[in-house]
């Protein structure tokens, strides 16, 4: 108890610990609210600078950037209508309506005490949720973690693409490129092309930056003239007494979030549009029709995508499976900083757990002061036009990329994959699953691997252990459902029950 | 009438190409180590390239009912893809990322990076010289003190 203790108030009594969550954080705001910026983009480029920091240092700026970027981008969505971050679409429905009814200051200090009470929800789940889960994740078989990346890809595939056959395409290439290089087990060149460079393997973070920052940034110049309306911003501290009439439906939206937080694959983005969607069924008289201003579509969202970080850590900490793209980037910092996600960190790393821990609640925090002040400020810096914020993100993706390894081979390869980003994007495919498939994709080969082992090699005995183990029929039969769900034969079953 | 959106200029060449793509990630993941054992290091590859196969095919299918784009033959598709996603800003900008990467080595970041920073600005705003100049020297400071002494990061 003492050393969990400790281990908690690690970041809250190292003033440097102190600092960089709180630097973190305050640019997380930032970063989650300019448009045209993403927390996933920062933090990928950021990962690269961290390399040969101490690990602490490096989670306690990433915890921060996480926690205040998904909060980040609801303001713009209330100001400008313009979400900063995938995860404010549902906030702009009621945000923005309110906005335009002078009511922004309320709307943004609401808000902001939403992601709080939410986030705190996350943390306090993934405090108690997480110890159990990786014991029982002692017992898992290869063969299950196979199953739960599956389940993972194929969750992200469904929720985050147009089709799922486009969110598996985008998977399978993601973890084509994870699985270049030499094969670890039998030193087998794979996808090299015969090229010496391609036998050290593509790193993931230069597919992240050229996906997720050339790409994005690419795409931007499209909207280079558009131009924000906006808002006139006053009083922002909510009255207890607001805060206190939407806490039951902020603790419904915070389990909604988190649950779908800790689902592999899926993030604050889903969390926070099925929490506005149940705000919408279960509240009988919002204090305005829902898409004019109700403060219920705003407190909905806000809960459920910040609760979500909580929750993302859970699989990542746990399983070593990344709950969403930024958990994806976090776990390849652990692992470069020689950690091992996954069951096994809470027994040979308990301190990271509960370092983590008390670094979310310490964010959340942080995000309490930043989020009710400094708005004029903050007013001013997300109007940054994007003629001068463009150019700024492509340095900052040749300096991310380029500290690597000192290559400019890197930085070419990164200008690639933003190429085939912006593609991508053109003709409506999603960047997430491609960077899940990249972090999974080796993971999935080697427990797939080690389950053919474990059977001598027999695909008959593999197949029949997906469906003699408990757990594995019941990871089996969810991938079954998923994909049965997302084919044509759902709409023939539909068809025969209305027939 | 199709309820399905019309398919975008390019859309079909870009899948076409994804599924000759898919088909070399198959071809690449047999020439592994063939089909010689369900635990060989081609065995998870060669999955993986008849998923991409498989869900490109779905795509394709998928989009069989898809009106075509409003074009006339082959090259005016071409001729509206470039127009709509590669109009005059990407294409000058781009052309000014690549310099910039090429001038990295020979007149090193500072130089490179300050360059850079105020031609894009100055083509994207149309101008605006003091502006570009301030925004300039300020971002080239800030970036190279933050990343060489405080990260202390290898830049190019």
């Amino acid at each position: 108890m003492g050393d969990t203790l400790s281990y908690f108030l690690m970041a809250w009594l190292d003033p440097s610990l102190l600092m960089l969550t709180a630097i973190g954080t305050l640019a997380g705001i930032y970063v989650g609210a300019i448009p045209g910026l993403s927390v996933t983009m920062a933090t990928s480029i950021l990962i690269s600078f961290t390399f040969s920091w101490d690990v602490n240092d490096a989670l306690a700026l990433i915890v921060g950037i996480y926690t205040g970027g998904v909060y980040g981008g609801s303001r713009t969505a209330i100001m400008l209508n313009i979400p900063g971050a995938p995860s404010s679409v549902a906030t702009s429905f009621d945000g923005y309506p309110l906005a335009q009814q002078g009511e922004a200051g309320r709307a943004i200090g609401l808000s902001t005490v939403m992601s709080v009470i939410g986030g705190l929800l996350g943390t306090l789940v993934l405090a108690s949720v997480a110890p159990f889960l990786a014991d029982m994740a002692l017992e898992f078989a290869p063969r299950d973690y196979f199953l739960i990346a599956a389940l993972g890809l194929l969750l992200v595939g469904s929720l985050a693409a147009e089709s799922l056959s486009r969110g598996i395409f985008a998977a399978a290439m993601g973890a084509v490129i994870g699985l270049v290089g030499l094969d670890p087990v039998t030193a087998d060149p794979r996808f090299t092309l015969g090229s010496m460079q391609l036998m050290g393997g593509i790193h993931y973070v230069v597919v992240m930056i050229g996906m997720f920052g050339v790409a994005e940034a690419f795409f931007q110049l499209h909207q280079l003239n558009a131009k924000p309306v906006r808002q006139k911003v006053d009083k922002i501290i909510p009255s207890l007494r607001l805060v206190l009439k939407y806490l039951p439906l902020s603790i419904r939206t915070s389990l909604i979030g988190v649950i779908v937080g800790a689902l592999p694959g899926t993030g604050g983005d889903i969390a926070s549009l099925f929490a506005y969607d149940h705000a919408k069924r279960s509240v009988k008289n919002p204090s305005k029709p829902f898409g004019q201003g109700a403060y219920e579509g705003l407190v909905a969202p806000e809960t459920a995508n910040n609760a979500a970080v909580g929750g993302a850590y859970v699989p990542m900490l746990t399983l070593g499976m990344p709950g969403d793209a930024v958990t994806a980037i976090i776990i390849g910092a652990l692992i470069i900083h020689g950690l091992n996600p996954g069951p096994m960190l809470m027994i040979q790393t308990p301190h990271i757990f509960w370092f983590t821990v008390g670094n979310l609640v310490l964010a959340n925090i942080f995000l309490l002061i930043f989020g009710l002040t400094g708005i004029k400020i903050f007013a001013k810096v997300v109007e940054l036009p994007k003629a001068i914020l463009i150019p700024l993100i492509l340095v900052l993706c040749v300096v991310g990329s380029y500290s690597l390894n000192s290559s400019m081979t890197q930085v070419y390869w990164m200008l690639g994959f933003g190429l085939l980003g912006y593609f991508m994007k053109i003709f409506r495919f999603q960047m997430g699953p491609v960077i899940l498939g990249v972090i999974l994709g080796p993971l999935m080969d080697q427990t797939y691997r080690q389950a053919m082992s474990s059977v001598g090699d027999d695909s008959g005995a593999f197949l029949l252990s997906l469906v003699t183990n408990p757990l594995s029929l019941v990871l089996t039969i969810a991938v079954v459902l998923l994909l049965l769900s997302n084919t044509p034969l759902k709409r023939v079953f539909r068809r025969r029950g209305q027939a | 009438m199709s309820n399905h959106p019309p398919l975008k200029a390019g859309e079909r060449a870009f899948n076409a190409l994804l599924l000759l793509l898919s088909v070399g990630v198959l071809y690449e993941a047999y020439q592994i180590a063939g089909f010689d054992l369900p635990n060989s290091a081609g065995a998870f590859p060669i999955l993986l390239g008849v998923i991409m196969i498989g869900s490109m095919i779905a795509i394709l299918w998928g989009q069989r009912h898809h009106p075509k784009p409003d074009t006339r033959g082959v090259l005016d598709e071409a001729r509206q893809f470039i127009h709509e996603h590669f109009p005059l800003t990407i294409v000058v900008f781009s052309a000014m990322a690549i310099a910039y990467l090429l001038l990295l080595r020979p007149l090193g970041f500072i130089i490179a990076t300050a360059l850079f920073l105020f031609v894009s600005q100055v083509y994207l705003r149309r101008g605006r010289f003091l502006a570009a100049l301030i925004i300039t020297a300020v971002a080239t400071g800030v970036i190279y003190a933050l990343f060489k002494l405080l990260f202390q990061v290898y830049l190019p």
